[in-house]
């Protein structure tokens, strides 16, 4: 509204202005310097032509009327009256009112002309931007919706909506908001329909490509020819093309690497299991076929055989917890237990490896009890002391130690080994990960501590690393002294009956 | 009398612990090795008729330790037995290229290892094979009682199946000898299938001793029966 009132006033003033022109030219040729008739006539007429070019066709005319009035007024004889009975009059009004009317068309084309060649000049400036920033995107990821945000910055539009129906999602992008064009964009990227508003405040266009829609996309006062529109919406396009195109082949990626994966866990499953299953049958025929007479050394066998059944039935124990904590149905089997009795539990296990590598258990006296499902934990610290001895190399010493501090209770196994990168101790809790870092690229199924750290999570605790390259590593299993709200009653009465 | 002095690698405590618990019961000198480096080491001082290596060892692949030590010590020929869980054709000839001479999938039994010991220490009696004492064949002279080749001046050792292989060859020469008869004579009577094994020594004898081993001259390959050897009389 006040825009409009601006324009009047400013219309209105020029129409003033235009007046004053005439009158300033009628005093000069009157007053200041005398002229003839003729010489009037072709002053009056210049102020006409100046005005049309400078202003336009309406301000033009009112000089001109202007101009008739005050050159038959001040020089047509008889002079100091209006009469237009003369045809002199006519003759100057004819004049003057056709040259208004052919320079201000004149000019105004011009105008026009040069307006619109800045305009596709713009235009051009701004699909040239959209389509460099289509050619550097990199990631597959939000490839729409960081299309919507371009085009509302580069062609600085107050709301844009893309349409994906692949996906269904409206990609929105602007300042404003544009609430209840989802049903037209919908029968756009369905019916390759284009729709505009009366006032030509709202397009809604189909994206095609090849003849068939692939989405649709709604501008708010776009402002553009609709050649740019074509080419604007050819863009997008190519670029919702690529995007599909990008996911596609960082699927097929993401589909070898898992199988890679399985492949690595495969190998190591099978390393792990026919390790004691190759003593096993080694002992066993031995015994079988009499290979062996002497009594000692049959009976070092039977020991053999007997202690790799034990990890054999460790290992499947294990891998059915493994496959209880992937299938997400970690249910926990709490009780009270004493710190130090983990870490010695866990040790005993190791003691066949520890003849190798010493190691040692050094827990801070008077700890309280934790509330844990035992199995579960004994299982994330073999994880641990499993690593720190892949990965360190013999005969260096790993330690084990617990200690409380701020309502935790962390039990930490200690290694001398080449440490981790700060960047691979996130990744290292990720499935399948395993750091090429050991010496001689250790086995292992790269499941060991993310296992560890979902056993830890179910208890509100959690895995802690603290490692430097080439410095060792250190991994504590933190558990709260707290237990969990849910937990409360059955911890008390375990507690009171304790 | 020992059998044998044995060397036996490999990173499991509970896996040398059998070996050696069977092995000294059936006569021979056990030797054992936790890691590719101590067994180098033990191989600098010491000499042994036969190696048993874990493919998968803890600090490092037994493979590449078994090409080590036959181009770091050509003139100690030990037996190599590679022991692995993987028994694909292409590990077996990846193991036998690497200078192996036989191949034990595991988990084995203790008569299986044993037969395989014997087969790879068992020396075929002299005379047995009927060879001559030394043949030439172009540019290259083979030298049965010194264990060596000599082809355009170079000199290389043979190992131990490699020289049986080629002599029990020279001894029938020029005529097509199968497959079975090759791997038994050599091997001894247990083998027979083993046909990878045929390619893989072949293909190491052919590098020792033919000029271009991809067109070799002399020791011939019969599609689908087995091989001879061309001896110019």
């Amino acid at each position: 509204m006040s825009e409009r009132a601006t324009q009047t006033m400013s219309l209105a003033a020029r129409f003033a202005a235009s007046v004053a022109i005439v009158a300033g030219v009628t005093f000069v040729c009157y007053r200041v310097t005398p002229v003839n008739a003729t010489t009037a006539g072709f002053a009056y007429l210049l102020a006409v032509l100046l005005i049309a070019a400078g202003w336009g066709l309406w301000e033009s005319i009112v000089a001109s009327v202007a101009a008739m009035l005050l050159y038959n007024y001040y020089f047509l004889p008889p002079i100091e009256t209006l009469t237009i009975s003369d045809p002199q009059n006519w003759a100057a009004l004819f004049a003057f009112v056709v040259t208004a009317v052919i320079a201000s068309h004149l000019s105004t084309q011009a105008r026009r002309r040069t307006e619109e060649a800045l305009r596709q000049k713009r235009e051009m400036e701004r699909l040239y931007a959209l389509s460099r920033a289509i050619l550097l995107a990199e990631s597959a990821r939000d490839g729409a919706k960081e299309m919507a945000h371009q085009i509302a910055r580069t062609f600085e539009l107050p709301a844009v909506i893309l349409y994906e129906p692949t996906t269904g999602i409206f990609h929105r992008a602007g300042p404003a908001d544009l609430p209840g064009v989802e049903e037209k964009l919908k029968q756009a990227a369905l019916q390759g329909t284009q729709y505009t508003d009366t006032r030509g405040d709202l397009v809604v266009t189909a994206i095609r490509l090849g003849g068939k829609p692939i989405g649709s996309l709604a501008l708010v006062r776009p402002e553009l020819s609709d050649s740019a529109l074509q080419a604007l919406v050819n863009l997008v396009a190519i670029d919702l093309e690529q995007a599909h195109n990008r996911e596609a082949v960082s699927e097929a990626a993401g589909a070898r690497r898992s199988q890679e994966l399985k492949s690595t866990l495969l190998d190591a499953i099978a390393h792990e299991f026919k390790t004691p299953l190759t003593g096993m049958k080694a002992a066993a025929s031995a015994l079988r076929t009499g290979s062996v007479s002497n009594e000692s050394s049959r009976q070092e066998l039977v020991t053999v055989l007997d202690e790799e059944i034990d990890r054999l039935n460790q290992l499947v124990s294990e891998a059915i917890e493994t496959a209880r904590i992937e299938a997400g149905k970690l249910q926990l089997n709490r009780d009270w237990h004493a710190p130090e009795e983990l870490l010695t539990d866990v040790a005993r296990e190791f003691q066949a490896a520890s003849a190798v590598r010493p190691l040692g258990v050094k827990p801070a006296p008077g700890l309280p009890r934790v509330f844990v499902d035992a199995d579960l934990l004994r299982l994330a610290l073999r994880q641990l002391v499993h690593n720190a001895m892949r990965y360190s190399l013999a005969g260096t010493a790993v330690t084990m130690s617990a200690h409380c501090m701020d309502n935790r209770v962390f039990l930490t196994v200690t290694d001398y080994g080449p440490g981790i990168s700060e960047r691979d101790q996130e990744r290292i809790f990720e499935k399948f990960t395993r750091l090429q870092a050991g010496p001689g690229h250790p086995a292992g199924t790269g499941m060991g501590l993310a296992i560890a750290r979902e056993i830890l999570r179910a208890h509100g605790g959690d895995v802690i690393v603290r490692s430097r390259e080439g410095a060792g590593a250190e991994f504590s299993l933190a558990i709260p002294l707290e237990c969990p709200a849910t937990d409360n009653s059955t911890a008390t009465a375990i507690g009171e009956k304790q | 009398m020992s059998a044998g002095r044995i060397l036996v690698v490999d990173d499991e405590p509970q896996i040398r612990r059998v070996m050696r618990t069977t092995l000294v019961a059936n006569g021979y000198e056990v030797d054992d090795a936790r890691t590719a480096e101590e067994a180098l080491e033990k191989l600098r001082t010491g000499r042994y008729d036969a190696l048993l290596l874990d493919v998968n060892l803890g600090d490092a692949n037994g493979i590449e330790l078994c090409r080590t030590i036959r181009r770091e010590r050509p003139n100690l020929e030990p037996s190599i037995l590679m022991l692995t869980v993987r028994n694909t054709e292409k590990d077996k000839v990846q193991a036998l290229d690497a200078g192996a001479d036989d191949y034990i999938t595991k988990p084995f039994s203790t008569p299986e290892l044993l037969a395989r010991i014997r087969a790879a220490l068992r020396r075929m009696p002299a005379g047995a094979t009927a060879a001559p004492e030394s043949i030439t064949l172009g540019g290259t002279v083979v030298d049965f009682a010194a264990r060596e080749v000599t082809s355009r001046g170079i000199k290389t050792r043979l190992t131990v199946k490699e020289l049986d292989l080629l002599a029990y060859m020279a001894g029938h020469a020029n005529r097509t000898l199968t497959h079975r008869e090759l791997l038994q004579a050599v091997w001894g009577p247990e083998y027979g299938d083993e046909q990878e094994y045929l390619r893989v020594f072949v293909n190491r004898l052919r590098k020792k001793m033919e000029a271009e081993p991809g067109k070799p001259k002399f020791l011939l390959t019969e599609p689908w029966v087995g091989y001879r050897l061309i001896l110019p009389r």
